[in-house]
C-alpha cells in the first residue's frame, strides 16, 4: 500500500498541473493564443511553422449571408475559432457529382462527409450560424467559423484509424519534449482524435518515435487495435526529429511554458501543428505507463538556448525505454551499426574511437596507426622487420616460425593472409575492447585502414553480447 | 442552547437566528465543496450550485432528503429527456434554455399536485424559492450537456448530489450547529483550511484511482 502511494508521486494530477505548471508559465498572452485557433495559425505561420491553410473564415451574420459557398473547394474542414474537444467541426471529402443538365445554382454546393452522407450550403449555413452564436466555445462566446483545407490521411496510419486523422499531442516544458503520444480515431470517438471521447492513445518513445504502449478511451489498457490483431506498439512515425523541432519552436513562440503541442501529418506536406493546449489532459500519462511529473522534475531549472539542445536533453531524458526493454528480455545490448568505443591498449593506455560495427567480418582489426599510439608500437616494427614482406609460410618450417613470432613482445597471434608475393601473416595484438561500458578481451590484427572512414571494425567474434540495430 | 455574545448581538439586531446559522454555515458548506474538488476528485457544477442545493435540500426539511433528491432527480430527467426531444429542432442556446425550465417548471408543479391528491402536502407546503433554486440547476445541466455531452453532465449532476447530501448531513449536524452558536469565530478556521486547499499539490483520490493500473510499471 505505502508502496503504492511512493510509486503515484510520480504522476501529475490536476491540482499540481494547475498551480505548478500552468499558472506560473502559462501567461495570458500564451492562453489567448491557444484559445484562438486563427490566432495561433496566424503566428505559427508567421515563424515559419507548418499550419493547414486556412480557406475563408466567417465572423458575423452580414458575412455569411454575403458568402458564396460555391468558391469553396471540393474537400474542406469547417471549423469554430474557440472550439474544443474537436466539438464542431465538420469535415468534407468530395464535392457531389452533379446531376445533368440542372440550372440550379444551389444543386452544385453538396458535399460528401466521411460517412458518405451528403451535406449541402443550407446546412452548412444553418451550422455556421451555430458557431458564430457560440454553441461550441468555452463558455458560449459568439464566436468564428473558418474553412482551411483538409489534411490528408498518411498512408502509414490508414489501417489504425477510423475515418479521421490520428494527431500527435507532445507536452513540451522548458523547451524540453517530455512526453508524447499517438491519438487514433475510433468507432467511438466517431473519427475523432479526442480520449474524452474514446479514441485510442499510443505512447511514444521520445528518442526514436517509436510507439509502446496503449490505452483506449480514458485509462483501458490495450495491445492491439480492438477488434484487430493490429498491434498498436512498434510504430515507427515518420518524421520524428521534425514533429519535435516544430513542437519546441511553437512553444518559443506562443509563450506557452508549459504547452501541450497537437501535430498532424498530412501525406502531401508533411508534419502540420493543429493547435496548441495550454492545458494539456493527463491521460498522456496512462498511455505511456510513465508519470509527466517525475519527467518534469528532471528538466526543470535547465538553461535551454536552443532547439536542437532542446531536443536532444529530451530524447536522451525520455527515450530509449524500448530499447532497455529489448535488453531486459535479450539479456542482450543494442547498439548501432557505428558505436563509439573504448581499446584499453599496453599499460592501461586508453582511446576512444567510432567503430564501425560489421556483422560481415568475422573478427576486428584496428589502424596500424591506433595500435602504435595504444603502445604496440614496438611490436609492430619488430614484427615488420622480422616478417615483413618475406613469404614466412613457404620459407619456414612450423617451428621455425612460431619460434620467429613468440620472440616478437607483445604478439598474441598471427593471421595468414594471401597477398600477391604469396602468403604473409598479419599481427594481432591483445586489447580491451569497451563496447557500450562492457568490456570485451579480444585480440585484433593490426592493418592500415588510414584510407578507411572508421580506424577499427569489430566483427562477429566480439558481437555475442550485443544485438544490432541498424536506425541508430 | 449556548448563544456567544455576538450572535446574541445579531440577533437583537432582529436578525433571525436561522439566518444567522446559514450564513455562518455557508463557508462550511463552501469549504466541503472545495474539499471535495482538490482532495476527493469530485467535480460536480462548481462551487455554487452544490453549496446552493444542500441549502435547498436543507429548506424541504423535515423530509429534506426525500423530496430534495425527488425534486432534483425529476429535473435532471427532464433536462436530459428535453434535450433529446429538442435536439433535432437546433435551437439557438437561450430559447433552449427557455424552453427547458418551462418544462421543468412545469413538471414540479405537476408533482406538487400530484403529492397534494395522495396528501403528501408537506412537499406542496415548502416555500418557493427551494423550488426555484433547483429549478436553476436545469440551465446549468443543459449548459453542460452542450459543452460536454450528456455522460459528462450526468455525472456530475450525481457528483452535485451527492456532494449536496454530504453538506446537507454536515448542516443538519446538531453538534455543528450547538459549535457555531456558541464559538463563531470557529468558521475562520475555513480561511485556514482554504489555503491549504488552495497550496495543495498532490494527487486527488480519483487520481490515485485513475493511475492505479500504471502504478506498478513505474
Amino acid at each position: 500500500m505505502f508502496e503504492f502511494f511512493k510509486k503515484s508521486q510520480g504522476f501529475l494530477g490536476m491540482n499540481s498541473r494547475n498551480l505548478e505548471y500552468i499558472r506560473p508559465n502559462n501567461r495570458k498572452r500564451g492562453m489567448e493564443i491557444a484559445d484562438s485557433k486563427l490566432l495561433c495559425k496566424r503566428i505559427l505561420k508567421k515563424n515559419n511553422l507548418g499550419v493547414s491553410t486556412l480557406i475563408a473564415k466567417i465572423k458575423n451574420y452580414e458575412e455569411l449571408d454575403q458568402f458564396d459557398f460555391s468558391t469553396l473547394p471540393d474537400s474542406f474542414a469547417l471549423k469554430p475559432n474557440r472550439g474544443f474537444g474537436g466539438e464542431g467541426i465538420i469535415v468534407v471529402y468530395a464535392r457531389k457529382k452533379l446531376a445533368r443538365n440542372t440550372t440550379d445554382e444551389n444543386k452544385n454546393n453538396v458535399w460528401i462527409k466521411a460517412n458518405g452522407s451528403t451535406i449541402t450550403a443550407e446546412d452548412l449555413k444553418s451550422h455556421i450560424r451555430n458557431i458564430i452564436d457560440g454553441s461550441f466555445s468555452l463558455s458560449s462566446v459568439p464566436d468564428i467559423a473558418f474553412f482551411e483545407e483538409r489534411l490528408k490521411l498518411l498512408k502509414l496510419f490508414k489501417p489504425y484509424s477510423y475515418k479521421g486523422i490520428p494527431d500527435i499531442r507532445i507536452i513540451i516544458f522548458n523547451r524540453v519534449p517530455v512526453m508524447a503520444m499517438l491519438r487514433l480515431p475510433t468507432r467511438a470517438s466517431d473519427g475523432k482524435a479526442n480520449l474524452q471521447q474514446g479514441a485510442i492513445g499510443v505512447g511514444i518513445d521520445l528518442a526514436t518515435g517509436t510507439t509502446t504502449t496503449a490505452i483506449l478511451g480514458k485509462g483501458h489498457l490495450i495491445e492491439y487495435i480492438p477488434g484487430t490483431r493490429l498491434a498498436l506498439s512498434g510504430i515507427k512515425i515518420p518524421y520524428w526529429k521534425n514533429i519535435l523541432r516544430m513542437s519546441i519552436d511553437a512553444q518559443s513562440v506562443s509563450h506557452l511554458g508549459f504547452l501541450g503541442a497537437d501535430i498532424a501529418i498530412d501525406r502531401d506536406r508533411g508534419p502540420v501543428i493543429l493547435e496548441l493546449n495550454a492545458r494539456p489532459g493527463l491521460s498522456i500519462q496512462l498511455a505511456n505507463s510513465s508519470g509527466l511529473k517525475e519527467r518534469l522534475k528532471r528538466i526543470s531549472g535547465l538553461k535551454i538556448k536552443t532547439t536542437e539542445r532542446g531536443m536532444r536533453v529530451g530524447m536522451n531524458l525520455f527515450g530509449g525505454e524500448i530499447e532497455e526493454e529489448i535488453e531486459e528480455i535479450s539479456g542482450k545490448r543494442v547498439i548501432g551499426s557505428v558505436e563509439k568505443i573504448k581499446l584499453i591498449g599496453k599499460d592501461g593506455r586508453e582511446i576512444e574511437v567510432e567503430a564501425k560495427i560489421d556483422t560481415g567480418a568475422d573478427s576486428t582489426s584496428i589502424d596500424i596507426e591506433l595500435a602504435k599510439q595504444l603502445g604496440f608500437g614496438d611490436a609492430l616494427k619488430t614484427f615488420e622487420e622480422k616478417v615483413g614482406g618475406r613469404d614466412v609460410l613457404t620459407e619456414l618450417s612450423k617451428e621455425e616460425r612460431e619460434k620467429l613470432f613468440s620472440s616478437i613482445p607483445d604478439l598474441a597471434d598471427t593471421v595468414p593472409i594471401k597477398s600477391s608475393h604469396g602468403y604473409s601473416y598479419r599481427p594481432i595484438v591483445l586489447t580491451t575492447l569497451i563496447i557500450d561500458s562492457i568490456p570485451i578481451p579480444a585480440k585484433v590484427s593490426c592493418i592500415d585502414r588510414s584510407h578507411l572512414s572508421y580506424p577499427v571494425i569489430i566483427g562477429r567474434k566480439h558481437l555475442r553480447k550485443f544485438l544490432i540495430d541498424i536506425n541508430k | 442552547m449556548l448563544y456567544h455574545p455576538l450572535v446574541i448581538f445579531f440577533i437583537e439586531q432582529g436578525v433571525p437566528v436561522q439566518t444567522v446559522l446559514l450564513l455562518l454555515m455557508l463557508p462550511v458548506v463552501a469549504t466541503l465543496v472545495a474539499f471535495f474538488r482538490q482532495v476527493v476528485g469530485i467535480k460536480a457544477f462548481g462551487i455554487y450550485t452544490p453549496s446552493l442545493i444542500t441549502f435547498a435540500l436543507l429548506a424541504f426539511d423535515p423530509n429534506g432528503l426525500k423530496y430534495g433528491i425527488t425534486i432534483f432527480v425529476s429535473v435532471i430527467l427532464v433536462g436530459m429527456v428535453t434535450r433529446f426531444i429538442l435536439n433535432r429542432f437546433r435551437l439557438l442556446y437561450l430559447p433552449r434554455v427557455a424552453i427547458t425550465l418551462s418544462i421543468v417548471s412545469l413538471t414540479i408543479l405537476l408533482i406538487l399536485v400530484t403529492g397534494g391528491m395522495y396528501q403528501r402536502t408537506g412537499l406542496a407546503s415548502v416555500s418557493i424559492f427551494p423550488l426555484l433554486i433547483m429549478i436553476t440547476l436545469a440551465e446549468k445541466f443543459v449548459a453542460t450537456q452542450i459543452e460536454k455531452g450528456s455522460r459528462a453532465a450526468f455525472i456530475l449532476a450525481a457528483e452535485t448530489l451527492v456532494i449536496s447530501i454530504v453538506g446537507y448531513f454536515l448542516v443538519s449536524w446538531q453538534t455543528l450547529t450547538v459549535l457555531i452558536l456558541e464559538y463563531p469565530w470557529i468558521i475562520l478556521f475555513t480561511f485556514v483550511i482554504n489555503f491549504s486547499l488552495g497550496k495543495w499539490t498532490g494527487l486527488r483520490i480519483t487520481e490515485y484511482f485513475r493511475f492505479r493500473k500504471i502504478a506498478r510499471h513505474l
